[in-house]
């Protein structure tokens, strides 16, 4: 517990008195200031919402801050030395791409290339020079994107859904943060499965739940078409249906190492956790060793906050100069309150020093005063966002899923109090002054 | 023992016209328990002279010894503790706050930052301070429901709650009618028994005439008064009945 001076407990003690003997002005005097203390809190928690939903956004697209991503030129034994180096660990894995048919075999899906189920109109497919095909589909807002369906095979249409599959030598949770929605997340510890566990995104949650499909997961290079088992469903802010599958359930698929690479190497993608600088440099050196050139082995290290920061940061500073402005009238308003209360109350001050009262003490009670009064502000200010943010969340948070998980940012209440104390002292620091130089023969005299 | 003890106090006001001489080597010696009554016409000066031994004020000239120690010269800081410790003050005006009761008044005197107290042993002295004065079943009232004599016994006690050294009443009984007055007048007395200094600045010399010593400043010094002499007695005459 903080133990106060006497000197502080008797300034709270008689300004707490001070403040229940004059409610009208002190209750104007927080009108005056309300104002400003909300529109910092406001801004304050804006900003941070703001910073939140980009941060958690970028997050999900680009990784936790400190992550190490590692790029290094696509080739077979390279790809096969990252994956001897990387099989179990915990501070390190590849992630492979590639797309995945679960459904019929050997027909179109009612989704071809992986679009989302929400799209529509999709065009006529028109032929690219790789003798893939290309069709454009678009969302429900309207935006469209050419989707690469693949080459025109002339199958018929089928009970079958395309999705990106991620393919995860160890648990990706621990530098992109996933949130399980149903079920649970992939297991990296145990045995692995002849009939791989994969967790779906949404999307591709959204287009199961739509479409029945046989489960029969086809993935190209595989030796056959295994029985997937869907253990859960994960919010990756892909709007693109995906699934993700650990490495060795699916490997047991693939005929060799050798075809494993092969099979990987294009579109892999390596993360290393911050600590992990000793795996980072086995790695280059295995890299190196299987034929990669060391100045072509590129790290880069995700740094999201503080390019988050740096972006909001001009237009936090010029919505708090706003209402770091709107303040300043709020103290001109309890400076004006405070200046009318201290010259009512010389008598009281003159006796209070004639009783030994010492004039810091004077002019401390004045500002406990003013202090308590911006403090009373704050809470009122901070308590009146968070309902509003509480009710807003509650009526928006059908058409805004963002917003389910908001919670009214600390960093606004820490501004709001800031804001009242500020107010406070700046009031109150003219009236307690002159409170402290009030001669205390004004009692004599009287 | 000496309490106070004043050796050639003078005092100038520098107004807006020529200064002019308040005290001009004002002598006063007050014992332990002593009570000193000082008289004087209006404007004679008798307020400055117990705003400097209050040490509300500064002495321009002269000595001031409390308890044998001199403080003429005492900074700021150390006159609040000193007036806080060893000083009572009553007034003319009895200067309570009126949105606080009569025990927050009194204990306003043992929250002043000179000292902390908890609140059961503050309010122990406050309520014995109240009871010195009669007046501890009032408590609880705002001033505005006491009447002039208990507002002035409130304010008493408030000066007497520190235990002080001296009581300084500054025209206690000028707002009270005679009877009221002399409740008062007994009540500051009754202090001088536990050794309490008292100096009391009237214009009533009937209550003057109760203290052990009366003064009276005249030209900005002081002098003692004497006792007037006693009226010629007149033997009563024999009635005589036709």
């Amino acid at each position: 517990m903080i133990r106060l001076s006497g000197r502080m407990r008797s300034a709270l003690i008689i300004g707490g008195q001070g403040i229940r003997a004059r409610k009208l002005r002190t209750a104007l005097s927080m009108v005056s200031i309300f104002l400003g203390v909300l529109a910092v809190v406001v801004v304050q928690a804006g900003a941070e919402i703001v910073r939140q939903a980009a941060l958690a956004d970028l997050e999900l697209q680009l990784g936790k801050d400190g992550t190490v991503q590692m790029y290094f030129p696509p080739t077979e034994k390279g790809a096969a030395a990252v994956l001897e180096t990387l099989r179990g660990r915990g501070d390190a894995l590849a992630q492979m791409s590639t797309s995945a048919i679960i459904g019929e075999p050997n027909t179109q899906p009612v989704n071809p290339g992986g679009a989302p189920f929400n799209d529509s109109a999709q065009g006529p497919a028109w032929a690219t020079e790789g003798g893939g095909a290309v069709s454009m589909a678009c969302d429900d807002q309207g935006f469209c994107r050419p989707i690469d369906v693949g080459p025109d095979t002339g199958a018929p249409r089928g009970a079958a859904i395309q999705l990106e599959l991620r393919v995860l030598t160890g648990d990706v949770r621990r530098f992109i943060p996933y949130q399980v929605e149903a079920g649970r997340w992939l297991d990296f510890t145990g045995s692995p499965s002849m009939s791989p566990r994969i967790v779906v995104n949404r999307e591709a949650a959204e287009g199961l739940a739509r479409h029945r499909v046989p489960a029969e997961l086809h993935v190209e290079g595989t030796t056959a078409n295994p029985t997937p088992q869907i253990v859960g469903v994960v919010d990756d802010g892909n709007g693109q249906p995906t699934a993700y599958v650990w490495s060795e359930d699916l490997f047991n698929w693939l005929p060799g190492p050798a075809e494993q690479a092969e099979w990987v190497r294009g579109s892999m993608q390596v993360m290393l956790a911050p600590t992990a600088g000793e795996v980072e440099r086995v790695l280059r050196a295995r890299l190196v060793s299987a034929g990669v050139a060391d100045n072509s082995v590129q790290t880069h290290v995700i740094n999201v906050r503080k390019n988050i920061a740096e972006q909001l940061k001009l237009l936090r500073l010029v919505f708090l100069g706003l209402a770091a402005l709107v303040l300043l009238i709020g103290v001109a308003g309890i400076l004006n309150v405070g200046l009318a209360t201290v010259g009512e109350r010389v008598e009281e001050f003159a006796l209070r020093r004639a009783v030994g009262t010492p004039r810091t003490l004077l002019a401390g009670i004045v500002l406990a005063e003013t202090l308590l009064t911006g403090l009373f502000t704050a809470a009122l200010a901070i308590g009146l966002s968070a309902a509003a943010l509480r009710i807003g969340v509650t009526l928006l948070h059908r058409p805004e899923p963002f917003l389910q998980n908001i919670v009214f940012p600390w960093q606004a209440a820490v501004a709001g109090v800031v804001a009242g104390l500020v107010a406070g002292l700046l009031g109150g620091l003219i009236p307690a002054v002159r409170a402290a130089r009030i001669p205390i023969a004004t009692v004599m005299r009287a | 023992m000496t309490l106070i003890e004043l050796d050639g106090i003078t005092k100038t006001l520098k107004g807006q016209q020529k200064p002019r001489t308040i005290l001009d080597g004002v002598d006063l010696t007050v014992e332990s328990g002593q009570s000193v009554a000082i008289l004087g016409r209006s404007g004679s000066g008798k307020s400055t002279l117990l705003s400097v031994i209050g040490l509300f004020d500064r002495a321009d000239g002269g000595r001031y010894l409390l308890e044998g120690r001199d403080i003429t010269r005492l900074p700021e800081r150390r006159a609040a503790a000193l007036r806080s410790a060893s000083f009572g003050f009553v007034f003319q005006r009895f200067f309570l706050l009126k949105h606080l009761t009569a025990a927050q008044n009194v204990a306003m005197a043992l929250v002043n930052g000179q000292g902390w107290l908890p609140r059961r042993r503050r309010r122990a002295k406050v309520m014995a301070a109240l009871e010195q004065v009669q007046i501890a079943h009032l408590a609880k009232q705002r001033p505005a429901k006491l009447s002039g004599g208990e507002q002035q016994r409130v304010a008493i006690a408030r000066a007497l709650v520190r235990d002080p050294r001296v009581l300084l009443a500054d025209e206690p009984t000028g707002a009270l009618d005679t009877e009221t007055g002399n409740l008062v007048i007994d009540a500051l007395l009754a202090a001088t028994e536990r050794g309490c200094g008292l100096i009391l600045v009237t214009h009533d010399r009937d209550h003057a005439a109760k203290m052990a010593r009366v003064v009276r400043l005249t030209d900005g010094v002081l002098a003692p008064v004497l006792p007037e002499p006693a009226a010629p007695t007149v033997p009563a005459l024999p009635v005589v009945h036709s």
